[in-house]
């Protein structure tokens, strides 16, 4: 590699080594930062983000293969980071709070979390399934710390210890479909494999790979059948976290599942079958399952199932419209979800655990206006217009009835129906019930910044898509 | 183009609701919401003035792109029948609030927040011209109408308001499919008259009318997917009765007007049979259990589901006397039904049972009550002279036309509609007083005459001189004729 190809990386990569060079100095810095002074943790925390974001954005303009075709830098990861961005930015302004109540203020939960959005980043970027493998790894081991940060507390080990053991196991059949592919194709770049492959598509030895890598890949979006972690994880996780990894590492898995299943190699197979029933259980599972739970972190938990499932039905879909509706889905959706879990988070106050639903009787009566955002979020979380949520689905049915999965467009509509039902229980227990006891909601400026942020994102891009919309089509790669 | 008349008259209620979110104190909120819709009434009116009945050209339109990227756009456009419905809308808003001055008790300003965005999102259904615009509008109205009955309800409120959403909810879940599909077949385009030009393969009209069917069904609503409706009235407010009685329920029909019969001309001529005994099906059975209610306001819900019968029939009669007779009429039910719910929640807020049998001899306590519950229930019943007679007879004489049988069980539940209506009348007004009535009840006081009065303004003079009416719809029903009979030749 010459200096000029280096220079070439690095500078592609200039925000990803931002994120990296900005973690080690709060990790050093972290260790004189005194009590009562966290906040000063946050604002670097933010502001590592936004240096990062800002480099992004003057590197959006042409597309950058490098690191010998290991990394790439196109408008497709600049809009996943974007995803990336908002949701640990948000993450950081909901936590100063929060990890003040369940004692977690620590430097290393600022630098984990930083680090984790570094693993997503790569693994939007990643253009090979090495590179795809370092930041899934980069992410992931991060996710199992935080999610374990609650060290007092019996659940929060115990999901830790469950979504290691799982998340080991699946990244090692991912492992295994990389091996695969590579004794078959002789290279692990995703354009190679494609080049590389000169007989039948539908070689078998080339099915059970990709189906290892779509294990490996699935597990991390908690699709339907490796799904299991999720709900305990979301549940046990300090609520902060749980909040970050269904938008962030969701929409990270999904960026890769883009990449991968999109690839000609894979699109050539029939894969999309195999995608099509993995959205349909997802979605059904998903629904059903949320319809039973009275955790309010845990239905969110099953929310997020039936959420990626729909997704799932995007990617399906495939072609240009079927990638840019996940991507629009995967942009609102992190601002609904983002904004549901504030209002969690914001009800964590004294001894006050605001986790099941009937805690949340009679809500409007005192705080009308919290209320209504939280209907808000729940109605696009549903996906009733004018909210964002709907235009999301809209737009991933369009998707799937340009190719002709009338049928599938159907269930999704059904299964989003029984949907429906758990989240205006929700809006029912808090309009029309009597309250129990006064609320009293840790309400910082910080927590309000999070909801107008997330309650424009969610009332703006359903009222005036357009825009969101061209970003996600511009930003399609490959055409 | 000047002004553009419609976008003010769908934003003039929110922007009363945005104005009510900064107000405090109740009476505040209710003369505010009262003067937004009254001026929202009379630029209807204005509407109505400036409007050419001679063309069935859409009028007052107006056009912005919203989402180029998908053919979206802002597209807004009347003609005579949706007139009359934008006109109706704006009718019922002000005399819902002037039915919630007292009934309505706690959270006042959000309930009037709700009827207003209700109110804006119902005119926004009857103008758009677009079909995703139509469809936004459509489905938005689930969110206030499910808080206006699960919040402001009465005892079984909450699972009434969820019965409703999740019906309507997967009714119009299966539409937004069958849009979606029409827009591929359409060259990419929700312009819903571009849509209504071409011909589609008769298969895939088929699978579009039984889409649309389910949706507009659960709406109208259509036996056997009726059984939200009395839940849903017993349990709303008052003015979330009138709502739903006046508007909401002739959304299902202006939607097989609007989309079924011109898109789908083939199909809708080749179920029409179908359609027409679901028609008599609803006028009979709707009849009957009408004929079982002891509670005012279930009567009242059941004989609405037997006058949309009367609707549908009309509708789908495809002939002009039947089409137009079905819009007269949709127009009438919403002003007579709308007036019952009116004088059912009336009496209500003084007595606080809804039990015929706990009622009598109300003629003797409350004479101006009684009067004009008597000019409503003979309206209901399509008595001569009154606006139901019109548009009834109109839609007899189109079924007759198109079909003997389904004429003949429609004469059938006219007169159950007579034998429930009279019996409900004779049991509350006449004889002798019953215990509850006889502790003093007041007689209408000068708001409730306000609310009541324009409506039976409309009842005689519908009744009496229906020209007019039928004026502003006749070029457009013409119209919508040649475009299903044009086909008729096709296949």
């Amino acid at each position: 590699m010459t200096a000029a190809t280096l220079f070439q990386s690095a500078l592609a990569s200039l925000p990803e080594i931002v994120v990296i060079t900005g973690a080690c100095i709060l990790l050093i810095l972290g260790r004189f930062v005194r009590k009562g002074q966290e906040h000063f943790l946050v604002w670097a925390s933010v502001a590592v983000v936004l240096i990062a974001a800002l480099a992004t954005l003057m590197l959006a303009s042409e597309v950058r293969p490098v690191y010998t075709g290991m990394f790439i830098a196109d408008r497709f990861a600049v809009f996943f980071k974007f995803i990336f961005y908002l949701a640990t930015v948000l993450t950081f302004l909901l936590s100063r709070k929060y990890a003040d109540i369940e004692g977690i203020g620590s430097s290393e939960y600022y630098v984990l979390l930083l680090f984790a959005l570094l693993g997503m980043m790569i693994m939007a970027s990643a253009t090979d399934l090495l590179s795809i493998y370092v930041g899934l790894e980069l992410m992931v081991i991060c996710t199992y710390v935080l999610t374990g940060f609650l060290r007092r507390e019996r659940r929060s080990n115990e999901a830790a210890l469950k979504y290691v053991i799982l998340g080991a196991v699946s990244t090692g059949i991912f492992l295994y479909g990389v091996s695969l592919i590579y004794g078959l194709t002789g290279t692990t770049q995703l354009d190679g494999m494609a080049a590389a492959v000169t007989g039948d598509p539908l070689d078998s030895g080339l099915l059970l790979a990709v189906v290892f890598i779509v294990a490996g890949l699935v597990f991390k979006v908690g699709a339907v059948p490796f799904h299991m972690w999720l709900p305990d994880v979301y549940e046990g996780a300090p609520t902060t976290i749980t909040a970050f990894m269904s938008v962030g590492p969701k929409a990270a898995g999904f960026a890769v599942i883009l990449r991968v299943f999109l690839n000609p190699l894979v699109a050539a197979s029939d894969v999309w079958i195999i995608l099509a029933v993995i959205a349909v259980v997802t979605m059904a599972l998903g629904s059903f399952m949320a319809l039973v739970q009275d955790n309010f972190k845990r239905l969110l938990a099953y929310s997020s199932i039936a959420h990626a499932g729909f997704a799932i039905f995007g990617v399906a879909a495939g072609g240009a419209d079927g990638i840019a509706s996940v991507m629009l889905y995967l942009l609102i959706y992190a601002f609904t979800n983002l904004g549901i879990f504030a209002a969690v988070i914001m009800m964590r106050n004294g001894d006050f655990s605001g986790e099941v639903i009937e805690d949340y009787a009679g809500f409007a009566k005192s705080h009308p206006g919290l209320a209504l955002l939280m209907l808000l979020f729940l109605f696009s979380l549903a996906g009733i217009p004018p909210t964002a949520g709907f235009f999301a689905k809209f737009y991933v049915l369009v998707a799937l009835v340009e190719r002709g999965f009338v049928m599938l467009a159907v269930i999704a509509v059904l299964l989003s129906a029984v949907a429906a039902y758990f989240y205006i229980r929700i809006v029912m227990v808090m309009y029309m019930r009597e309250p129990k006891r006064a609320f009293a909601p840790a309400l910082t400026p910080l927590v309000r910044a999070t909801l107008a942020v997330t309650a424009a994102g969610t009332i703006g891009i359903g009222l005036f898509p357009s825009w969101f919309l061209k970003l996600a089509q511009d930003s399609v790669f490959g055409g | 183009m000047g002004i553009p008349l419609l976008s003010f008259i769908i934003f003039t209620p929110v922007a009363g609701a945005a104005v009510l979110m900064f107000l405090r104190g109740d009476d505040a909120a209710r003369w505010t919401a009262l003067s937004f819709t009254v001026l929202d009434l009379a630029l209807c009116i204005a509407m109505l003035v400036g409007f050419d009945t001679t063309t069935h050209a859409m009028q007052f339109t107006e056009m912005r792109s919203w989402v180029p990227a998908l053919g979206i756009n802002y597209a807004l456009g009347i003609d005579g029948i949706s007139a009359l419905f934008v006109f109706l809308t704006a009718l019922l808003g002000s005399i819902c609030v002037l039915a919630s001055w007292v009934a309505i008790d706690r959270k006042v300003k959000e309930f009037m927040i709700c009827l207003l965005s209700m109110q804006a999102l119902m005119l926004g259904v009857f103008c758009a011209l677009d079909l995703f615009l139509f469809y936004v509008f459509w489905e938005a109205m689930l969110i206030p109408m499910y808080l206006i009955i699960g919040v402001w309800g009465g005892e079984g409120r909450v699972y009434a308001a969820i019965k409703f959403f999740l019906y309507t909810l997967a009714g119009s879940l299966l539409f937004l499919i069958g849009v979606i599909v029409l827009y591929f077949y359409g060259g990419r385009s929700f312009d819903i008259l571009a849509l209504t030009e071409q011909d589609l393969p008769f298969r895939i009209q088929s699978w579009l009318f039984f889409a649309f069917l389910i949706a507009f069904a659960v709406k109208v609503p259509m036996v056997p997917v009726h059984t939200w409706l009395p839940d849903a009235h017993v349990q709303a407010p008052t003015a979330g009765s009138i709502i739903l009685a006046g508007v909401l329920l002739k959304m299902g029909a202006y939607g097989f007007l609007r989309f079924s019969l011109p898109m789908l001309p083939e199909a809708s001529m080749h179920y029409s049979t179908l359609m027409l005994a679901l028609s008599v099906l609803a006028i009979v059975y709707g009849g009957l259990l009408a004929l079982a209610q002891d509670d005012l306001k279930k009567l009242v819900a059941y004989s609405s589901i037997s006058h949309m019968g009367f609707v549908t029939l009309g509708i789908f009669a495809l002939n002009l006397r039947g089409l137009e007779g079905g819009i007269l009429q949709m127009f009438n039910h919403g002003v007579t039904t709308g007036a019952l719910f009116l004088f059912v929640g009336l009496i209500y807020e003084r007595t606080h049972t809804r039990s015929i049998a706990d009622y009598g001899g109300l003629m003797k306590v409350a004479p101006v009550y009684t009067t004009f519950l008597a000019l409503f229930t003979l309206s209901s019943m399509a008595l001569p002279g009154t606006n139901s007679f019109v548009g009834e007879l109109l839609v007899l004489s189109g079924g007759f036309a198109a079909n003997l049988v389904a004429g003949s069980a429609a004469v059938l539940g006219a007169l159950l509609g007579a034998a429930y209506l009279l019996g409900m009348y004779g049991k509350v007004a006449l004889g002798p007083a019953s215990v509850g009535v006889q502790l003093k009840i007041r007689d209408l006081n000068a708001r409730e005459m306000a609310a009541i009065l324009p409506l039976a303004v409309f009842v005689l003079w519908v009744g009496f001189y229906p020209k007019p009416f039928l004026n502003i719809i006749d070029a457009s029903v013409k119209h919508l004729l040649t475009q299903v009979q044009s086909k008729e030749s096709g296949p």
